[in-house]
């Protein structure tokens, strides 16, 4: 599994806690789903009686209060949120009947989403099957004609645009492609955006000053404070989508040079991406490579860790990646299929994606949430290169052939 | 000597005619658990650019790393696991049920969490470094790289040698020991020209499933930052568009290739093994006298090490679950039944396929007999997901709507596991199996007992403990296998080892916890089981 599951963080307090129903909300959905987290940490708790590791609830009940702006509260931002843009739920069509979902954003992400809609519907049912999104796509592959997927859900664009290339996923159609902007889908409308990630450099702040970060790529290798600091994740699928970046924008030489000068910095490798931000927060290393929830995810167990973001500008450190979802060509009900897919792009769904997951919203006049001590720049203020186009993110066989030659055991 | 005249029992047998029913039925289930493999070598003949993958200086660069993995993490399981089975079996060990117990748990706990807990507890900046801190030591040694990785699948696969070493230990002929002593051979001398003998075969098979388990995981090495064959295969296989599945299946082929010539090497290093007269008689313990504290020491730091480790670093992630971010995976007891229900049926199959290609192979010193015994190991080392989608192939291709509605997917995940650990159950059946003299079903016929019938009353009982155990480390492997369960598992479908491996997966780290612990939980109570079953015929 090099793809590991790159959704978010851990949820989010307030949603997850009592007194957030309480709070004034105007949107009765968002009190609906913030009724959900609420029942899901009853259930914990509950099963922490059952081991007697109750007894650990200190740090649990200080990032449990909302009302609490201290440092390090996640989701502190959140209150006074406006009401979020895109179409409701209450405007789009009914979904009902079973639909397939072979989903690689994990279970305790997409789960409670999938209730809610479930809930909503009385009569719509949601039978996912949870796996790596790579594992998914080799396994319609694998499956053929007798796939039960209806719908791919996947958390990086590689994988929806591996599954398109070869064919097995049908066009959407125009008021499923329409609310999303055009770099966060398919030219040719096989597969679309639902929430986004940022390509980010992660650094350890009592080593590092935001000023210390290049915000040139390319300038790491040269950078001697950053000798023997750095941390990558050759095996790891989102860096690997970075690396194909870097061949399209800058053209194999380049990269070849950028691989080789790491590693005579003595960069380190790590197996995922969460591990490198719990190595930067424990200062084993300084800096690193990785998506930007991997460092929020370790920040709302570690509300305290000397740990932030930074970001480059134009290359393929900035790279944004989207999740997101294709009707495979085996679906069995092509309308409740794409309809389902229209609720992942509501503005519940998306305020969710944003709260919850600390994604990126794909409607635009959904805001990021600002997590705590991390000052997350809103969409339009990251710089991500234009010049790529995220279906080519599929073609990794020559990044994987680029990272031989730089003698990466991949 | 008394070995030699073992030794001509069995060859009585080696002249007679190979039975038609069973040597059907054997061929059958080593065609069985061959069928995937199908799969793998037609998507490896369609496999494009193998050559220049399998020549390049990165690739044969992880095939050696590979090998001096399997190896150091071989030595390492026998020098733990032979000692610490005499230890508890044949000494006055303090504390020796204690122990025996103890030492054989390691095996429940999956080898990837063993090696997030010790990357956690003895990283460069780990606890055990923030514990020392004040005195100034600024960083710890690194566990990262070879011998890390040896260290943490060392502590987690030694048991495989631990028990079948004690098992054989257990049901050996003791009174060939006395004899030796009695004819004023010393106690090492004893110890090597008698029960070293016997117990090879065992160790033998032991050492085997560590080789083998090691080859083919991917996840430990990958935490302890050691760069190993199978993490070419899963760079290639996300290579959707470059053919990686292709590209996937003929790496896997390789690692049978090398599962083979691993093959060779315990058939040759094991021996004939020598079959008991009289087994399980009881025997004096041997004296440690002033080394027993020493003794107990060295078991100590194995027990504290293996599991007093892990144990501390989930403990310490169950205190994160209190978040109430953490609040979306609420625990169900279902997971708990659904992990019990296809452990259970795939060590009940695993039993079943096992016990004719053991007695084949043990009873018939034909080609035949082996190569069908030998069969059963290939699938081990290939790694699940390949495994796993080999068999959505077959399932997808000839289960037709059964297979889209999901109806046959538990079948084939027990289907999967089977393939995947039927050796476990084959090597622990052939050597119980072997220390049986073919004498005893013989004397049970000219007391005029059916071939079946002599078998029924007299071999099985003697082999059952051997069965079972088999069994049981089947079960207990099953419950931590993960690739082939999330690829095979149908919708809605979840166990303890995907509970953790979504919350883990997701950061709840926390919520990673629970599941785990009940994972270890209900291992262990099984582990309590087997040692129990050990016992039977010697209590």
């Amino acid at each position: 599994m090099t793809d590991g599951d790159s959704s978010g963080p851990t949820g989010l307090t307030d949603l997850g806690s009592p007194k957030s129903d309480m709070s004034e909300r105007s949107v009765t959905r968002r009190r609906y789903l913030a009724g959900l987290g609420t029942a899901g940490a009853v259930g914990v708790a509950g099963c922490n009686d059952l081991t007697g590791g109750n007894g650990n609830g200190a740090t649990a009940t200080e990032t449990a209060t909302p009302d609490e702006d201290g440092p390090g509260q996640i989701g502190s931002g959140r209150e006074g949120r406006d009401a979020p843009g895109g179409t409701p739920v209450a405007e789009l069509p009914d979904l009902s009947g079973e639909l397939d979902v072979y989903s690689g954003r994990g279970e305790a992400l997409v789960g409670p989403l999938f209730s809610y809609l479930e809930e909503t519907y009385p009569d719509f049912t949601i039978r996912p099957r949870y796996d790596g999104s790579t594992d998914l796509v080799n396994r319609i592959l694998t499956e053929g004609d007798n796939a039960a997927a209806d719908v791919f859900y996947s958390v990086n664009a590689g994988s929806l645009g591996a599954l398109a290339a070869e064919g097995r996923t049908l066009s959407l159609p125009e008021e499923v492609r329409e609310p999303v902007p055009a770099a966060y889908q398919d030219g040719d409308g096989r597969w679309i955006g639902t929430s986004g990630r940022a390509r980010t450099i992660p650094y350890n702040t009592e080593q590092f000053s935001e000023d210390d970060i290049p915000n040139d790529v390319f300038a790491f290798p040269e950078a001697s404070a950053f000798e023997g600091q750095m941390g990558w994740t050759p095996t790891y699928g989102s860096f690997q989508a970075f690396i194909t970046a870097m061949r399209i924008l800058n053209g194999p030489e380049e990269t070849l040079d950028w691989l080789e000068g790491m590693q005579a910095a003595n960069v380190q490798q790590y197996g995922d991406e969460f591990s490198i931000a719990q190595a930067i927060a424990d200062g084993e290393i300084g800096a690193g490579f990785a998506n930007h929830y991997y460092t929020l995810r370790v920040l709302d167990a570690r509300p305290n860790a000397p740990l932030d973001i930074a970001f480059t500008e134009g290359d393929a450190g900035a790279i944004f990646n989207v999740a997101g979802a294709s009707i495979v060509d085996t679906v069995s009900d092509e309308d409740l299929a794409s309809n389902f897919i229209r609720h992942l792009l509501s503005a519940e769904a998306q305020e969710y994606f944003a709260t919850t997951t600390f994604e990126y919203p794909m409607i635009p006049g959904v805001e990021p949430v600002q997590p705590g001590s991390i000052d997350l720049p809103t969409i339009d203020e990251l710089n991500p290169p234009t010049e790529i186009n995220l279906s080519q993110l599929a073609d990794l066989g020559p990044t994987l052939e680029l990272m031989r030659e730089a003698g990466l055991n991949v | 000597m008394a070995t030699t005249d073992l030794a001509a029992v069995l060859e009585r047998d080696e002249d007679g005619a190979l039975p038609v029913g069973l040597t059907l039925l054997a061929g059958a289930i080593a065609a069985a658990v061959l069928s995937p493999l199908v799969w793998v070598v037609a998507n490896a003949l369609e496999a494009d650019g193998a050559v220049s993958l399998l020549t390049a200086p990165t690739t044969v660069e992880v095939f050696i790393n590979s090998s001096v993995l399997v190896a150091g993490v071989t030595l390492g399981s026998l020098v733990v696991g032979v000692p610490t089975a005499f230890l508890t079996v044949r000494t006055d060990l303090p504390f020796k049920r204690g122990f025996s117990v103890l030492l054989a748990m390691p095996l429940v706990i999956p080898s990837y969490i063993g090696a997030f807990a010790f990357v956690s507890a003895f990283g460069p900046r780990g606890t055990v470094q923030g514990v020392l801190e004040p005195y100034g030591i600024e960083s710890l040694p690194s566990i990262y790289g070879l011998l890390g990785t040896v260290l943490v699948l060392t502590l987690y696969t030694y048991p495989y040698v631990f028990l079948t070493t004690r098992a054989a230990l257990k049901s050996m002929d003791t009174t060939l020991v006395d004899a030796a002593r009695t004819l004023g051979h010393g106690r090492r001398e004893a110890f090597r020209r008698v029960t070293a003998p016997q117990i090879r075969p065992a160790v033998a098979a032991g050492a085997l499933l560590v080789a083998l388990y090691t080859l083919s995981d991917f996840g430990t090495p990958s935490i302890m930052r050691y760069n190993v064959f199978t993490s070419v295969i899963y760079s290639v296989y996300g290579d959707v568009l470059g053919g990686g599945r292709d590209l996937a299946a003929m790496l896997s082929l390789q690692l049978v290739v090398v599962t083979t010539i691993i093959l060779a090497i315990e058939s040759r290093v094991r021996g004939s093994g020598v079959t008991a007269e009289s087994p399980n008689t009881r025997t004096t313990l041997i004296r440690l006298g002033r080394w027993r504290w020493v003794a107990v020491a060295a078991c100590l730091v194995v027990v504290v090490a293996a599991l007093v480790v892990p144990l501390t670093v989930l403990t310490s992630w169950l205190a994160q679950a209190g978040q109430p971010t953490t609040g979306r995976l609420a625990f169900e007891l279902s997971y708990v039944t659904n992990s019990v229900a296809v452990a259970t049926a795939a060590a009940l199959v695993s039993a079943l396929a096992a016990l004719p290609l053991a007695y084949f192979a043990a009873r018939h010193n034909s080609r035949l007999a082996s190569l069908f015994e030998r069969a059963s190991y290939v699938g081990y080392a290939v790694p699940g997901v390949v495994m796993g989608l080999a068999l959505v192939y077959f399932g997808s291709t000839y289960g037709g709507w059964l297979y889209r509605n999901g109806l046959i997917l538990l079948p084939l995940l027990v289907f999967a596991y089977v393939v995947r650990f039927l050796p476990q159950a084959v090597g622990s059946a052939r050597t119980s199996v072997q220390q049986v003299s073919g004498r005893l079903p013989e004397a049970a016929r000219t007391l005029g007992r059916t071939p079946t019938g002599a078998f029924r009353d007299v071999t099985l009982p003697l082999v059952a403990p051997g069965i079972a155990a088999g069994a049981a480390l089947v079960f207990l492997t099953t419950m931590k296998e993960l690739p082939a369960t999330l690829m095979l598992r149908p919708a809605g479908f979840s166990t303890l080892v995907t509970r953790v491996w979504t919350a883990y997966g997701s950061g709840y780290v926390g919520q990673a916890a629970l599941p785990a612990f009940v994972l270890l939980l209900v291992s262990g109570l099984s582990m309590l089981l087997i040692l129990r079953m050990e016992g039977y015929d010697v209590e």
